[in-house]
């Protein structure tokens, strides 16, 4: 399977998924499916702890996320806090001290080799995607590059997760989630975040939730919107945005 | 020495004494692209940095007008400049009309922003290829010899300035330097936003103000940027420290 396809596979797994959780869960099934991996698990960080699992391809793999949990130590944090993938392919090996408890804990269950790979929405890291494998051993290449996009792909789950009021259903309807993630990556965005940061004094990543549940529920892009709030024709009230000329339109 | 080579020997060391200074990635990646602007006599150069998946994001560019940001990251994965980071080789396309059937949804993006002709030379890394520096020009026309190496070399310091850590001998370090540089990129667009709002200002002069703050108090553009961003840094100062600077 070439990089095209593996990409396509895995955004196929979350496409047309009923809840933000269960394009999790398809998207840590299709990861062991395609990765050569045991096992995968997605959790959220919010304020750099650990909020919980937020998604896994079974039972084990929720076990093993909630161990990091547990034990308040893990690649899952450190890939967070370090904003890079952090690998430990040979948990068995005497070099591999980083978190000792969880390590006993991991190959106690069997576990040889992890590796957490960051998940970003707007350049802030909101969480991490773990790879488990039985065998010790490092990545191999395609299997890395399609963790990279599986990653990738995780923020859009996330993103509704963190934003209940958004519609799944809409969300996911009609384009395919590489659609939808590369349009959340253009400047006119970023810029448009960053003004929704100062109206409402919001961190980046709940700006960008904001956006995005705007387009959504309006039938928009986010390209669409984002020039809407650039061109001051979109009011950024807390609690409800309109556009300019709207009845209640106050004007800026 | 005429003129011209006067400014060129001088862009050259002041990046030369920026990198030994260690100044932010990003401010001097802007500087470059200002730079080669000037030089080259187009109206807007951008560097686009390839991430992990192989699509290009803008990292820097000479000028903050939306509608060339939009032509330059139009060609996320169409255009001169993705052909030219796919074959790692420049593409001249000396009148973009008479090219428009080839990448035409970046031909009407680039039209809109008054783009005629446009110019891709390769960012190398030994075998491989990390970018482009592009060039886009008001008038139709190719560019000289002359013009072509200087971009090179401009392209070829913009290489050195993002790999300048280490000896990146592992690609694995090569993409964190890269994906830092993208990530700060956006740190940068979301700085210009809370500014632009907090003051109501256009994105030219969000940017100018930016730039001021950090240079009168020494701090790096990106951590500026961040802490604006993180709402550790209010935008009243920023903007009240432009004003002072008469901006």
């Amino acid at each position: 399977m070439d990089n095209q396809e593996l990409r396509e596979a895995l955004g196929d797994a979350i496409t047309g998924a009923p809840t933000p959780l269960d394009a999790a869960d398809r998207l840590c099934t299709a990861c062991v499916q395609l990765l050569d991996v045991d096992g995968a698990s997605i959790s959220y960080m919010g304020d750099g702890t650990m909020q919980g699992t937020f998604g896994s391809s079974g039972h084990l793999s929720r076990t093993l996320d909630e161990l990091q949990f547990t034990y308040g130590q893990g690649p899952c944090m450190d890939a967070v806090t370090q904003r890079r993938p952090v690998l430990a392919p040979h948990l068995d090996g005497h070099v591999e001290d980083r978190w000792p408890a969880l390590t006993e804990a991991l190959l106690g269950r069997g576990i040889h080799a992890i590796f957490a790979l960051p998940v970003a929405v707007a350049s802030t890291p909101i969480g991490a995607l773990d790879l488990y494998r039985r065998s010790s051993g490092p990545l191999d290449d395609s299997a890395m590059t399609g963790g990279v996009y599986a990653a990738r792909l995780a923020a859009l789950p996330l993103l509704d997760l963190m934003n209940a009021d958004t519609d799944w259903q809409s969300a996911s309807e009609g384009r395919g989630s590489w659609e939808q993630l590369e349009s959340l990556e253009r400047v006119e965005v970023y810029q448009a975040t960053g003004m929704i940061i100062a109206a409402l004094d919001v961190s980046p990543a709940d700006a960008l939730i904001r956006l995005r549940a705007h387009a959504i529920t309006r039938g928009f892009s986010a390209s669409d919107v984002a020039y809407q709030i650039l061109n001051r024709r979109l009011v950024l009230d807390r609690d409800d945005w309109h556009e300019v000329g709207d009845d209640d339109g106050r004007g800026t | 020495m005429s003129k011209r080579e006067d400014d060129i020997v001088a862009a050259f060391v002041s990046m030369s004494g920026s990198l030994a200074r260690g100044l932010d990635v990003n401010e001097l990646l802007t500087q470059l692209a200002a730079d080669c602007a000037r030089l080259i006599d187009v109206s807007a150069v951008g560097l686009l940095l390839a991430d992990p998946r192989g699509a290009l994001h803008v990292v820097a560019a000479s000028s903050e007008r939306v509608a060339d940001l939009e032509a330059f990251q139009a060609q996320r994965a169409q255009g001169p400049c993705h052909t030219c980071y796919l074959d790692g080789q420049p593409v001249n396309v000396p009148d973009l009309a008479a090219a428009a059937a080839r990448w035409p949804d970046f031909a009407a993006v680039a039209a809109k922003a008054g783009v005629v002709s446009v110019h891709a030379v390769p960012m190398r890394l030994r075998d491989a290829t990390i970018g482009a520096l592009n060039l886009f020009g008001a008038t139709t026309g190719p560019l000289n010899e002359a013009d072509l190496r200087l971009a090179q070399a401009l392209a070829d310091v913009a290489t050195v300035a993002l790999i300048q850590d280490r000896a990146a001998s592992d690609t694995h370090i090569v993409n964190e330097q890269l994906q830092k540089a993208l990530d700060s990129r956006v740190v940068l667009e979301q700085a210009k936003g809370v500014l632009a709002f907090s003051g109501d200002l256009d994105m030219p002069d969000a940017f100018a103000a930016l730039r001021y703050y950090a240079r009168d108090h020494n701090i790096k553009l990106t951590e500026l940027a961040s802490a604006l961003v993180q709402r550790a840094v209010p935008a009243a100062v920023v903007l009240g420290h432009a004003r002072t600077r008469g901006a």
